[in-house]
């Protein structure tokens, strides 16, 4: 996988806890807008690096009719996604 | 029975903190890996060496050098502005996580700080294989490198902690004194720097082994009360707390700036000194001091240091009298120098809750409501929000002296 961290749009669901859950990813690339539809959560888990908190998502989508595996990032104090590798 | 310190300190802090900042967003290079500083501004392509790489180091490259001199040894050296909230987040988060081992923390500087580990042989029966697991999950978790020192004091924690970096534990227990740091240079001593370390070459003390079997006779006689305490220090011997209730009541307030160019004309030393004075009169009265002590200090262009200080005969916290005070110092001080780096400072402080009045002068009630006003606007507008007209198209800054962040932790010279 390749590191992107591109700034991306997301429609995302929330549990009463407060944490946050991808749904779709909208970006764009070149000319195009490509929008994707999160297929699988595989993990998520809690960065701490230079005490910024990031929640690190690696989930799985269809796209072009292929099983992709991609890493997203949300930064919790700006409420900013990105696209982290794909 | 004897206490168990560690002293925890971030390797090249403010680099190590921007270099984990940009991995975490992404970035495929490691500022740590290749020669970099940290340091400047951007737009006046002036400033100095805040931090430095370990590579950066292989070009010669000193904290405190100029990035123009940096530029010619290195020119493809990699320089980036210093970014104050970042490390006060780092700070907090390397805090945070210090604050699961031990409730006695002192935070010593924006990326030092020692730990009480006393008592705590019930849950890590070896605090060397603690210090370690502590290093390793700050790596881990947060991302950058620390020293950790341990010792039975503060000093020897903290001298212990800088052996050897980074990503390091040393232990100097006084046992080890003689062994580990007794062969060490004088300067490497805390508490010793530029100023006395000459004086201790005088007197044929090079090593902190020499200072410790040194005549304490002579030692008095040469340094007075201080020859005592740094014979101690060399001896390892030092017993103050770690203090987690916070800093020692305020002295003395002061703020100085560099200038990036040479100021030879009295009115643009006038305004940089009425900057320098709101920025302390803000201090002063947010601290809810009054002062009777003000000092202004010049370095020269050829970094000649030179002060003048005088009292006022009632502690005032008004702008005003503290910038005309400040004012008639500058004038009986400078030589005509050209000035690179200007200074004021105000102590001998009292509370502010009383006004003495003079017999001398009349009191004007004015004075202390526009001050108060204009810290209030200045608290819920910004520093900028309103500023004297004579700052308008000068080219100077209306308030300077500091730093960006305004709860930034300094380092303190008591341990």
């Amino acid at each position: 996988m390749k590191v992107l961290m591109k700034p991306i749009q997301m429609i995302a669901w929330f549990t009463e806890s407060g944490k946050p859950n991808p749904v779709k990813f909208k970006f764009i690339y070149g000319d195009d807008c490509i929008t994707i539809i999160v297929g699988k959560i595989i993990t998520v888990e809690e960065e701490k690096i230079a005490g910024n908190r990031m929640y690190l998502y690696k989930c799985q989508s269809v796209i072009d009719n292929t099983e992709k595996l991609y890493e997203l990032k949300y930064e919790i104090n700006t409420c900013k996604w990105f696209l982290f590798k794909m | 029975m004897s206490r168990i310190i560690f002293h925890i300190d971030v390797n090249s802090a403010y680099l190590s903190w921007e270099a984990a900042w940009r991995l975490q967003h992404g970035s495929t290079v490691d500022l740590r890996d290749i020669p970099s500083v940290i340091g400047g501004d951007e737009a006046s392509r002036h400033g100095i060496v805040l931090a430095k790489s370990i590579p950066a180091k292989a070009y010669n490259v000193q904290t405190g050098e100029s990035l123009y001199a940096v530029r010619q040894r290195c020119p493809n050296i990699v320089i980036i502005p210093p970014r104050y909230d970042l490390y006060m987040q780092c700070s907090a988060a390397l805090i945070r996580l210090l604050e699961e081992y031990s409730p006695i923390i002192q935070i010593f500087s924006i990326d030092e700080c020692f730990l009480d580990f006393t008592c705590m042989e019930r849950i890590w029966p070896d605090p060397v294989a603690a210090a370690h697991m502590i290093k390793n999950r700050i790596k881990q978790e947060l991302g950058f490198t620390v020293n950790i020192g341990i010792s039975n004091n503060k000093l020897l924690a903290k001298i212990g902690g800088d052996l050897k970096k980074p990503d390091m534990v040393h232990t100097l227990f006084p046992e080890e004194v003689p062994e580990k740091m007794w062969p060490l240079p004088v300067e490497d001593l805390y508490g010793i720097g530029r100023a006395t370390t000459p004086k201790l070459h005088k007197v044929g003390i090079y090593t902190i082994g020499q200072l410790a079997k040194a005549d304490l006779t002579m030692l008095l006689y040469y340094f007075k009360s201080y020859g005592k305490v740094m014979q101690e220090y060399a001896n390892g011997i030092e017993n103050s707390d770690v203090a987690s209730g916070g800093q020692p009541p305020m002295k003395g307030i002061g703020n100085s700036t560099t200038i990036s160019h040479d100021v030879d004309d009295k009115r643009d030393a006038y305004k940089i000194i009425l900057s320098l004075v709101e920025t302390v009169c803000m201090r002063l009265r947010q601290a809810k001091y009054c002062a009777r002590l003000v000092s202004v200090s010049i370095t020269s262009n050829e970094f000649l240091h030179c002060s003048h200080q005088c009292k006022f005969a009632a502690a005032t916290d008004c702008t005003n009298d503290i910038y005309q005070a400040a004012c008639m110092l500058f004038d009986q001080l400078w030589q005509r120098q050209k000035i690179r780096k200007l200074g004021v400072r105000v102590s001998e402080f009292c509370g502010n809750d009383f006004v003495q009045l003079s017999l001398f002068e009349k009191y004007d009630e004015k004075k202390k409501q526009l001050d108060t006003t204009i810290d209030n606007i200045r608290m819920k507008y910004g520093t900028r929000s309103v500023f004297r007209s004579c700052f308008l198209h000068s080219g100077y800054s209306p308030v300077s002296g500091g730093v960006p962040a305004e709860d930034y932790t300094m380092m303190t010279s008591i341990l």
